[in-house]
């Protein structure tokens, strides 16, 4: 496999095509990195594909020596993440699910609720708590990588992912007593 | 289901993706598209002209080139008259 370095050099050379082999690499993880953060369905791959074509008009400007690849890829795709929150952010939250039937807690549509529930949760927190937790546990980045996109430190990085969580868990131990 | 499976399931389901076959392709054309437009536009000396006094740096660099440019014709005008 040719390293990221080597594609994106032969990239600036004029290899056009060798672009596409890092947006199959990487259009999975982009995607659902925005989908997450946005949690808009239909454009989440209308922004990555915007990601993308950023990349690689900016492509001239990643310097390997300050980060991978991944990483500068993944900043663009936080602040074209950003960039759309701000742009929905007159939308209204979803309404909290309505209670089901508890005398059946293995339900599928009660999960669904703690689904609905968690989603909701999650789009709710504060943009880099949201970060922090959707790269850390989604993408499964490590916490320096996340570190270096937020530029943070580790520990900042960490602290806002255990909020995240616990609000989440919270969020969830208020349902369980509503629904289970 | 406890609420720590529902999380640990939450987690799984919003791990997985799917998106359009096409992706990567439509990615494609817009670079292609793009890299088209700027290969022709390199040889458009007014797309030029405009890119040039669109940006600072390079309007500086047109013009430290054309005063290097003059000075030295001066130069060689002065040499030229001094030689003879």
């Amino acid at each position: 496999m040719t390293s990221e370095v080597e594609l994106i050099r032969q990239i600036l050379e004029g290899d056009i095509e060798s672009f596409s082999l890092l947006v199959e690499r990487y259009q999975k993880p982009v995607v659902r990195m925005i989908k997450n953060m946005t949690d808009t369905r239909k454009s989440c791959e209308d922004i990555a594909q915007d990601v993308f074509f950023t990349a690689y008009k900016k492509l001239a400007s990643f310097d390997p020596a300050r980060s991978s690849f991944s990483t500068w890829l993944f900043t663009i795709a936080r602040n074209k993440s950003l960039n759309a929150l701000k742009k929905k952010r007159t939308l209204a939250m979803r309404e909290l699910p309505e209670k089901t039937d508890p005398s059946n807690p293995s339900d599928d549509l009660a999960r669904k609720e703690f689904f609905i529930e968690l989603d909701r949760r999650l789009q709710a927190l504060p943009f880099k708590q949201k970060t922090a937790f959707v790269l850390a546990e989604f993408e499964k980045l490590p916490y320096e990588q996340i570190a270096q996109i937020e530029g943070v430190r580790i520990g900042t990085i960490k602290s806002r992912i255990s909020r995240a969580k616990k609000k989440l868990r919270s969020a969830l131990k208020n349902l369980e007593g509503d629904i289970l | 289901m406890k609420s720590e499976e529902v999380y640990d399931t939450w987690k799984e389901e919003k791990s997985q993706i799917d998106i359009r076959q096409d992706f990567a392709d439509e990615v494609m054309n817009q670079v292609y598209q793009y890299a088209q437009k700027k290969t022709k536009r390199l040889l458009d000396v007014q797309w030029l002209i405009e890119l040039i006094s669109a940006h600072p740096l390079a309007k500086a660099g047109l013009i430290a080139a054309g005063a290097v440019a003059g000075f030295i014709r001066v130069a060689f005008v002065v040499c030229m008259f001094l030689s003879s």
